[in-house]
């Protein structure tokens, strides 16, 4: 019994960091039609950008007091990633064939990590480093900080992380904070009336390029905290941290079924207990973490078989 | 593309009979310039310290003016009934434009390697004033009517011929572009090329070899391939180069394969990798070497034809389930094939599973293949040239690549081919018309499948070793950027991405750091800029402009004239 609430305390600890990302890839889509693929290194730059605050102005500290900081660094500079991709990249593209923008988010992801590989610990084409960064071509230790990182509680024999509790404590008050967003202001309706029909939308006197940076850098906000969150579980970040993460927060906003809110915190979660239980209870050789991705990547293709709508859709997904 | 705003009308009509003397006054002073000596140090950019013993870069400073007084003298001279049909005007500005470029950045050279602009001698200085005068003139001439191209005839032999030394250039172009070791030397020939092939297209006689292309399609493919062929001739037993070339051929067929899945049928598919892994795969665990795992040792030949079912099989598991849904879920079901194939070789080490593939070290020390007494290790010696082992395996991968070429040509002009680009267009209007939607889509991924396979088997015993850190997305990546590159759906496209993306890498190394930051940089302002690629498929550049009535015309001409 202890192994299972363990294996569910772990599955909900690492769906909780699917689904903040997953939010991200299912606000866009669900309003442009568009997997926008470089959301997994908005959320490397989400942590990058909070560990650039821990250290330039905090360097040394680990006091509780330091972690909002780091949340809005974090947050800063993967929504101001986000907006830019959108403006830059995305925006000229509106009515390119589908194939366009997805190979411009392939070039935008191959070039946010190697930006932040090469030229993270300094300035580029110089080798001045004024802010004294270490080198991001290897994992980067994440600074810890006081009460949220640190000895692990033991509640019977489960013993659950500090950093989980920060996690699925984020993932809670975001869910809240996105709801009251989405259903109770003026621009989270606009949302919705642009995701049901953007030409009516329009038509009501709805800014809907407006509204496409809004549903942006709400995903970013949400990847940049939960690239802090990462970062204190792991104790460490690398450039390359994005993409598997986001393939996975992609195969949750799939399974919640894409374009719908709740659904992609459902599949984040159900994807990450999914994980967890694979690691524990697959038998023989084929169980076991090595091959925990396997079986999350097993499990998306099994639901794009059988129910392409994800679990809580009811759109039909037959997009050219 | 590089524009310059163009002077005032007024400026062109006053000054505009003063072009054509300006033009070859400047073209001269280029090439007096480029006679005398352009630097002090001898060691800087290939010898350019002596006067009247022009170094290989005055050589081609000299051939851009000549280039330049043949234009001039087109327009309004002896050679004026060639004029008739070449866009003088527009030819000229693009050639004196590249030709400015070329001597700022020699002289940008100079500057850098031997240290301060003292080192530029008075010839380089001249030529330099030379190329200034020659874009004056240019920026000077008026532009004029010209007559349809389509009616530029010659005689068959002589077209013939233009193709003949057209390849011959291309084939010496090539071996000379990769004897260079100086990446100043490399980069400013690559300049010269571009300006020249700019300078053609600007002049419509790229437009005319397209349509002598067309008269003569069986003579082109022939000479296409001799020229690959000759290749390994003109290197003199050296194998660096081969090295690379049979890397890019690799590379070559399985971007092939994968363009008829993207390329024809529109299905994105970014886990090819793993396709050509299974091959490899296959060619490891069933070669001679002493980690391979299976125990079945057939001839080549067959493991040939395994290694492509089972990769084909791979495609029919992978394609079956999944392309009842379309589009961007393909892509992502793709994506997430790719990671399993590589995750699942990871892992099949003996630990956690069966012992495969010996996990993340990978099947080393795999022989080198053998055909009867025929050992591709070996060097063997061809008309007194020694062909060594990468030569050999060249050839090899020459003939794959023609086999692969001639799949996609049979396919793209069947009735399957025809359905692909139905579906690609509008699949519901597709199946409306009565074609086989879903078994064709299937059709294109297990033929792409089964390709890559072919290739992943020799690739196997070209590398030595296979592991599964060769076979991650970024590769899957660079294949589809080779097709977006050099234009969907095309073969000269997609040979001429492939070279680019694997050739330029090996050639600068100094800029091998920032390698994938200007890859991921490219494609993006490809998708802005140029969505269909450098040669574009006539219709999908229709497909990605559909705004454009003018092009619209052209096409529906150049089908007419094909059909015809």
């Amino acid at each position: 019994m202890d192994t299972f609430v363990q294996q569910l305390v772990n599955g909900l600890t690492l769906g909780s960091l699917y689904a903040l990302i997953a939010v991200g890839y299912t606000v866009v889509y669900g309003i442009l039609q568009l997997i926008n693929f470089a959301h997994g290194e908005v959320f490397m730059i989400g942590a990058f950008g909070a560990l650039t605050t821990s250290l330039v102005l905090f360097r040394g500290q680990t006091a509780l007091w330091v972690l909002p900081f780091m949340i809005i660094g974090a947050v800063i500079a993967s929504v101001g990633t986000a907006v830019l991709m959108e403006r830059f990249a995305y925006r000229p593209l509106r009515n390119a064939p589908r194939l366009a923008p997805l190979i411009t988010a392939i070039g935008i992801s191959v070039f946010l990590q190697e930006l932040v590989r090469l030229n993270y610990d300094h300035v580029p084409f110089t080798s001045w480093n004024p802010l004294n960064l270490p080198d991001a071509k290897s994992r980067i230790p994440f600074p810890q900080i006081d009460v949220v990182t640190g000895p692990a509680f033991q509640i019977g024999g489960v013993t659950i992380q500090r950093s989980a509790i920060f996690t699925v404590g984020a993932l809670l008050m975001c869910a809240a904070l996105l709801w009251y967003f989405i259903n109770r202001t003026k621009t989270g309706r606009g949302m919705q009336a642009v995701s049901q029909d953007a030409d009516t939308a329009r038509l009501m006197g709805i800014n809907v390029d407006r509204i496409i940076v809004v549903a942006f850098a709400l995903g970013a906000v949400l990847a940049g905290i939960a690239g802090v969150a990462q970062g204190l579980q792991n104790n460490n970040i690398d450039f390359r941290m994005g993409f598997l993460a986001g393939l996975k927060a992609f195969t949750a906003a799939v399974l919640g079924g894409i374009g719908n809110i709740q659904g992609a915190v459902v599949g984040g979660l159900v994807l990450g207990i999914v994980e967890g239980m694979a690691t524990q209870y697959i038998p023989g050789q084929f169980g076991g973490s090595p091959w925990k991705d396997v079986w999350a990547f097993v499990l998306l293709i099994l639901v794009l078989v059988f129910r392409p709508q994800g679990l809580l859709g009811a759109k039909a997904v037959d997009r050219a | 593309m590089i524009r310059i705003p163009n002077i005032p009308e007024s400026v062109v009509v006053k000054h505009g009979s003063k072009a054509w003397p300006l033009g070859l006054a400047g073209a001269g002073l280029l090439i007096i310039g480029s006679l005398l000596s352009w630097n002090y140090d001898p060691q800087v950019l290939g010898d350019l310290s002596i006067s009247f013993n022009p170094g290989a870069l005055q050589i081609m400073a000299i051939a851009q003016s000549l280039l330049a007084v043949i234009l001039l003298l087109a327009d309004k001279g002896p050679l004026t009934s060639l004029g008739q049909w070449a866009d003088t005007a527009l030819a000229l500005r693009a050639l004196a434009t590249w030709a400015l470029l070329f001597m700022t950045m020699v002289l940008i050279a100079i500057t850098a390697e031997a240290g301060g602009l003292v080192n530029i001698e008075p010839g380089g200085w001249i030529s330099f004033l030379g190329a200034v005068l020659l874009f004056a003139a240019s920026r000077l001439v008026l532009p004029k009517e010209t007559r349809d191209l389509a009616q530029a005839r010659l005689r068959g032999w002589a077209e013939i011929l233009v193709i003949v030394v057209l390849m011959a250039a291309i084939l010496f172009g090539t071996a000379y572009a990769l004897g260079l070791t100086d990446a100043w030397e490399f980069v400013l020939f690559l300049m010269l090329v571009t300006g020249v092939v700019i300078t053609g297209i600007r002049a419509g006689l790229l437009s005319w070899l397209g349509h002598v292309t067309t008269r003569h399609k069986h003579v082109l493919m022939l000479a296409a391939f001799a020229v690959a062929f000759l290749f390994p001739f003109t290197q003199n037993g050296s194998d660096a180069n081969m090295s690379i070339a049979s890397q890019v051929l690799i590379f070559a067929a399985a971007a092939m394969g994968l363009n008829i899945v993207v390329g024809l049928a529109g299905l994105l598919d970014l886990g090819y990798i793993a396709f050509l892994g299974a091959g490899a795969y296959v060619g490891a665990t069933m070669s001679t070497s002493a980690f391979a795992t299976i125990g079945w040792k057939p001839p080549f030949i067959v493991v040939m034809l395994v290694g492509a079912c089972v990769s084909g099989t791979l495609g029919l598991i992978i394609g079956a389930p999944t392309l009842r849904v379309s589009g961007d879920y393909l892509a992502i079901v793709t994506l997430g094939f790719g990671e399993i194939f590589r995750l699942t070789m990871f892992n099949l080490d003996g630990n956690n599973g069966p012992n495969l593939t010996h996990g993340p070290n990978g099947v080393p020390a795999i022989p080198d293949l053998t055909f009867g007494s025929f050992n591709f290790g070996d060097t063997h010696t061809l008309l007194g040239i020694p062909l060594a082992r990468f030569s050999n395996y060249y050839f090899l991968l020459l003939l794959l690549i023609a086999f692969i070429i001639l799949v996609f040509s049979r396919l793209n002009n069947s009735r399957i081919g025809r359905g692909w680009v139905a579906i690609r267009e509008d699949e519901k209007a597709a199946e409306a018309m009565g074609v086989n939607v879903f078994g064709l889509k299937i059709l294109a991924f297990v033929v792409g499948a089964f390709l890559a396979g072919l290739a992943g088997t020799i690739k196997a015993h070209q590398d030595v070793s296979v592991t599964p850190d060769q076979y991650i997305f970024l590769e899957s990546a660079f294949l589809l950027a080779a097709i977006v590159l050099g234009g969907m759906g095309t073969v000269a496209g997609v040979l001429i991405g492939a070279v680019i993306l694997k050739l330029l890498p090996e050639k600068l190394r100094f800029f091998a750091d920032y390698r994938l930051l200007l890859f991921g940089l490219l494609l993006v302002l490809m998708m802005r800029f140029r969505p269909e690629g450098l040669v574009a498929s006539r219709r999908r550049q229709l497909e990605f402009h559909e705004e454009d009535e003018d092009l619209a015309v052209r096409v529906e001409g150049d089908i007419a004239e094909v059909v015809i």
